[in-house]
Parts: structure tokens; C-alpha cells; sequence
């Protein structure tokens, strides 16, 4: 049974996203504590006790700390899952799932977050070698999808739902998915059929405002 | 016999290589020479799209990423479920160390050892930032003998393999005393940890040869 599930999160953020979208598909009601990052709310010594890193997403489930988003999203399929398919028990299509997640976190979010991270700071986004880095990302994921319908296996998984939160984030900032057919047709069909979907957009638009404000404030300077 | 396709002194390789050994798994060892671009051969991209090492060709399934390759080898292998538990709490818990050590800990070495190694200046900044990393791991230690519950896991395999690979480039992790304590407690009990010691002398070897490269040019 599911008591108290305490959901550390902003909005905006592309790891808390993933996390709202798979509890949606899990029928897992959350109890959201909003934390304003750009504050420094994550510093409070309530949260730092809970989590020493200070990051979110963080989930509290009647005691248990546990972060990282793609830790939470897998914790929460084990644990309240009726059944094995967002994160297969099976040994080689788990490890397809976990490759692409780890595909998620160190290229994909990754190179996203080298370009546009100073653009959310200071106006300015990375060099042009690292808008080739976030193209170079886009290309593998392009080739993951040749001929499947989802990014790992031939079902909805938390690879999928952690692939849509990312590119959904580079809506944020207007990339054009466009030149990579398997992804634009992926992305497509993906927002229809995985829960939560309207929570996602509406945290894209949070962050697309954040990312507006900022670039008329560089204007003026 | 599995196809292990790797380099020496990759952190990632040297995970793969202790977890193995940890597993008694044996790995057919394919070294990969990424300076001469061995990495970008079609037969291998045909194997790995994305061309990174380390990969594992298991009986014609190939997997790459490090992390997801050790716990595939432990839920496929292992006699157990020690190195990496099935309860979900305790698993989540090894995630998360996997997902930090990825994420924040190595993340923080290529940041500010990286631009070094290509000839570029020092970052005081990212150095900062590996301090702060490192404050965090002794956290996480604080009353722990291991990284992730009371017995050895991937987490601490993979966390060992970035740690060594900080001490190679001569980073002092004196003032983390719970990380000195984990460390030297480490090499004593992780199978393989001789093959992670002749894999980051191989490491150390390529910095030295491109630092002598660098002030040829």
C-alpha cells in the first residue's frame, strides 16, 4: 500500500518530469513540495538532511530518500508496478532500457544541458561545438528508433518516458527535430500514449518562460 | 565467452573488468585503440552505433554503457543477488550511486581533467567543484563501511574505478577521511583491482604521451 509519498520537485525540471509521467502510468499519487531552485530553497537544512546532495527530483516513500530521477523512476515500477513492462524484469531487455536511460542522463540531457545551461544563466549559450554535440546525440537516438516504434523494445518503458522529458525540454529552447525522422515520429506518438503528458507540457512552457525572461534581460544589458 | 571491446585505461572498462572478475565471468578482450580511431571502424559501429567502449558482445547481444553492462552481467550470472540487490530499496539505493557516480562524480574529473589533458589551462572553478564531490562521498560514507548498504556492491566497484582514477592524475583525497578509510578497504576486497592498478598505468601512460605531444607542437 502506498502511504505517504513526498515528491521534491520544480516543475520545469527535465528529471522531476520523467518522474511525474511514470507515477501517472503507475496510478501513483504523489504529494508534491515545490522547491525553488533559483532561490536556493534546495539549501533549506529540512531538505539537505534528506538528501545531502540537495538535488531534485528527490522522493521521500514513508521514509525512504531516494534521488536521481532515473533511480526513482525504476524504484517506483519495482515497487508499485502491476506488472514488469515499463522496466522489464528480463535480464537483456533491462539492460536495453538501461543503456538508453544512461544514454539519457550522460549524452542526450547531457549535451543539452553543455549548450543551453549558460543560456538559463547568463543570456549566452555554449560554443558551436557543443550545439554539434547535442546534434551528434540526436543522430544515435535517430538510429536507436530505425524501425522501432519505441526507444527500447517494442513497448512503452521508462527509457521512453525519460527520452520524452528530455526532448520535450528542447522545445524549450525551439530545436528543430525536424532533420531526424525516426525521433519527430517517436516524439509524436509518444506524447499520446504516455501519461501525464499534459503535466510535461505544461512544465516545458514553466521552463520556455524562464528561458524568454532571460534572454529579454540580456537584451536590455 | 563474452566479447568485451575495450581500453585499458577507461574508467568505465576497468568497472566492467573488476565486476567481471568479481562474477567469475570470463571476457573475450578485444582492445580497442581509440587514438587510432579503432572505435569508428564500421565492423565495430555495426556491433555499436553510438561506438563507445566499453561493449559487451554476449553471444550476439551487444550492450554498451558501463552501467548498464555490470548489472546485466550480476541479474544474468551472478550466484547471487549481492552486488546488486533485487529488493527494491536497496537496489534504488545502488542506482543512485550509479547515477551519481556517472552523473557528478566522473562527470566532475573529465570537467576539470580533460581541457588539462587537450592543453588547456586549469579551471579553478571545476576544481572547486570535485571538492565539493568529494565532501559528498565522505558524506555518504559517514557510519558506512560501503557505498550502498553494508556489503560490497556495483556501486562501490564503479565508484572505485573513478576514485583510482582521480588518484592516478595525483588528485589528494587525504581530506576525506571516510573516502580514505572506503578506499584502502576497497582494493582489498574488490576482485580484479590488480587489472584496475595495470589499466590506470596504461591511463597515466596516454596523459604523459599527449602532454609530451602537446609541447612538441
Amino acid at each position: 500500500t502506498i502511504g505517504n509519498m513526498d515528491f521534491y520537485y520544480s516543475p520545469g525540471s527535465s528529471g522531476c518530469r520523467t518522474v511525474l509521467m511514470t507515477a501517472k502510468a503507475l496510478g501513483v499519487e504523489l504529494n508534491k513540495k515545490y522547491l525553488n531552485t533559483r532561490e536556493g530553497e534546495q539549501l533549506k537544512p529540512e531538505f539537505v538532511k534528506l538528501n545531502p546532495q540537495h538535488t531534485i527530483p528527490t522522493l521521500v516513500d514513508n521514509g525512504f530518500s531516494i534521488w536521481e530521477s532515473r533511480a526513482i523512476a525504476i524504484y517506483l515500477v519495482e515497487k508499485y508496478g502491476k506488472d514488469d513492462s515499463l522496466f522489464p524484469k528480463d535480464p537483456k531487455k533491462q539492460a536495453v532500457v538501461n543503456q538508453r536511460l544512461q544514454f539519457d542522463m550522460g549524452t542526450l540531457y547531457d549535451s543539452f544541458a553543455n549548450y543551453y545551461y549558460p543560456l538559463f544563466r547568463t543570456g549566452q549559450p555554449g560554443t558551436p561545438e557543443d550545439f554539434k554535440k547535442i546534434e551528434t546525440a540526436v543522430g544515435f537516438l535517430n538510429t536507436f528508433l530505425e524501425g522501432q516504434d519505441y526507444v527500447a523494445g517494442d513497448h512503452l518503458t521508462v527509457a521512453d518516458i525519460a527520452i520524452l522529458a528530455t526532448i520535450s525540454t528542447f522545445e524549450a529552447v525551439d530545436f528543430d527535430l525536424s532533420k531526424y525522422p525516426n525521433v519527430d515520429r517517436w516524439y509524436k506518438s509518444a506524447q499520446k500514449v504516455t501519461p501525464g503528458w499534459d503535466e510535461n507540457v505544461e512544465g516545458v512552457q514553466r521552463l520556455k518562460d524562464m528561458v524568454n525572461a532571460k534572454k529579454a534581460e540580456h537584451k536590455k544589458n | 565467452v563474452m566479447d568485451f571491446y575495450y581500453h585499458p585505461g577507461s574508467s568505465g572498462c576497468r568497472t566492467v573488468l573488476m565486476t567481471a572478475k568479481a562474477l567469475g565471468v570470463e571476457l573475450n578482450k578485444k582492445f580497442v585503440n581509440l587514438r587510432e580511431r579503432e572505435h569508428l571502424k564500421p565492423e565495430f559501429v555495426k556491433i555499436n552505433p553510438q561506438h563507445t567502449i566499453p561493449t559487451i558482445v554476449d553471444n550476439g547481444f551487444a550492450l554498451w554503457e558501463t552501467r548498464a553492462i555490470v548489472i546485466y552481467l550480476v541479474e544474468k550470472y551472478g550466484k547471487d543477488d549481492s552486488l546488486y540487490p533485487k529488493d527494491p530499496q536497496k537496489q534504488a539505493l545502488v542506482n543512485q550511486r550509479l547515477y551519481f557516480d556517472m552523473g557528478t562524480l566522473y562527470d566532475a574529473f573529465s570537467r576539470y581533467y580533460y581541457p588539462i589533458r587537450d592543453g588547456k589551462d586549469a579551471s579553478p572553478e571545476h576544481f572547486k567543484n570535485i571538492e565539493n564531490v568529494f565532501e559528498l562521498l565522505n558524506t555518504f560514507l559517514e557510519g558506512q563501511d560501503y557505498f550502498a548498504g553494508d556489503h560490497l556492491t556495483l556501486a562501490d566497484i564503479a565508484i572505485l574505478s573513478s576514485v583510482s582514477t582521480f588518484e592516478a592524475v595525483e588528485f589528494d583525497i587525504s581530506k576525506y577521511p571516510n573516502v580514505v578509510r572506503w578506499y584502502k578497504m576497497a582494493q582489498e576486497v574488490t576482485p580484479g583491482w590488480d587489472e584496475n592498478l595495470a589499466g590506470l598505468e596504461s591511463y597515466r601512460r596516454g596523459v604523459a604521451e599527449r602532454k609530451a605531444q602537446l609541447n612538441k607542437n
